[in-house]
């Protein structure tokens, strides 16, 4: 009877499959991940065929709302001549949103709270960012590690600080959803148990909370999918405009 | 036909909205805090890396920590000084400065 309140985070293989020697098992991650992929190419098709209409439906209206929102985003942090970022950053929010949304099903897979799956975003993201500073500036991109108007005497010891905040940028992107996510899923796993486990009269509290919880986990799922957006469209914008 | 998910539009538009509060200030309360640990911890692993490299036991990773917290610092403050920009600009719109600013 007893349990892990982190057991529901282990992956097994459940198909079986090998490539050349390389092990490329499906597991449950897998499946949620492309059911997340087909829940927002389904229903982005679905507003898709609504348009040209004069009056526009919900659905319709709910994704121009959102769509709208993220091209301000672009707009402010990256700039108004740079939109060819918008369809990565947008991808990028439905992406991460509909993996923790899907993560709250009960009985389903949270891969936001994987620090592989968070991982290799922020990697991309950040050699991303690095690339582009590199095409857009060349050698004059190593300025981002001098802030401008610093005193002479403080260069060699801003210039550590300068990269480790830097380098911290992609790890803080990680930590954060994978931290988010992993907790409030935790959270949910242990007063669970505790309802179960204890008798009726008082275990229906915990189960109560548990309500209280998943509506919390709904709010915490969009505005971490929305930070992790809203950072990326910074460090985009702060690669690109050089401070 | 309205669904169980229909927002009433002042609560949407306080959402959705630009210049939103609640929304700004949540997004920045869940921001600053991994920042601090986050930029400390890369500083002291750093530091770590560098004592096994180098061999210089204890000084590389009192280094790191420092510096780590030192770059922490600097983020937290500067996204603080860009949210007091924003929010004077804001300010701006609608009511004359104050001459004390």
């Amino acid at each position: 009877m007893k349990e892990s309140p982190l057991h529901h985070f282990e992956l097994h293989p459940s198909v079986h499959l090998s490539l050349m020697g390389i092990d490329i098992s499906l597991n449950k991650a897998i499946f949620v991940m492309w059911a997340a992929l087909a829940i927002v190419f389904i229903l982005f098709m679905l507003v898709r065929k609504t348009e040209g209409r004069l009056v526009p439906t919900k659905m319709q209206s709910i994704a121009e709302m959102l769509l709208l929102f993220l091209r301000g985003l672009v707009d402010d942090f990256i700039g108004k001549e740079e939109r060819k970022f918008f369809p990565f950053v947008a991808a990028l929010f439905f992406f991460i949103l509909s993996c923790n949304m899907i993560g709250l099903i009960p009985g389903s897979y949270t891969i936001t709270s994987q620090i592989v799956v968070t991982g290799t975003f922020a990697i991309f993201i950040f050699m991303m960012t690095l690339f582009i500073g590199f095409g857009r500036h060349g050698l004059h991109f190593f300025g981002i590690l001098l802030p401008s108007g610093i005193p002479k005497i403080l260069i060699p010891l801003m210039i550590p600080i300068e990269i480790i905040s830097m380098l911290a940028r992609p790890f803080s992107l990680a930590v954060r959803l994978f931290a988010n996510m992993t907790a409030g899923h935790t959270v949910l796993a242990v007063l669970f148990g505790m309802s179960l486990t204890l008798p009726w009269f008082i275990g229906f509290l915990p189960f109560g909370f548990t309500v209280l919880i998943n509506a919390l986990e709904l709010m915490v799922a969009f505005i971490q999918a929305y930070i992790f957006t809203t950072l990326t469209c910074f460090y985009l914008g702060d690669v690109i405009k050089m401070h | 036909m309205s669904g169980p998910f229909r927002l009433s539009i002042p609560c949407r538009n306080k959402l959705m909205s630009k210049g939103s509060s609640i929304r700004q200030g949540i997004g920045i309360a869940f921001r600053l805090g991994t920042e601090l640990v986050v930029a400390t911890m890369i500083g002291a692993l750093m530091g770590y890396a560098m004592d096994n490299y180098f061999d210089t036991k204890p000084w590389g990773i009192l280094a790191g920590v420092i510096f780590g917290g030192a770059a922490g610092c600097l983020t937290v403050y500067r996204t603080a000084m860009t949210l007091q920009f924003d929010e004077e600009e804001n300010n701006g719109d609608q009511t004359p400065k104050g001459e004390d600013s």
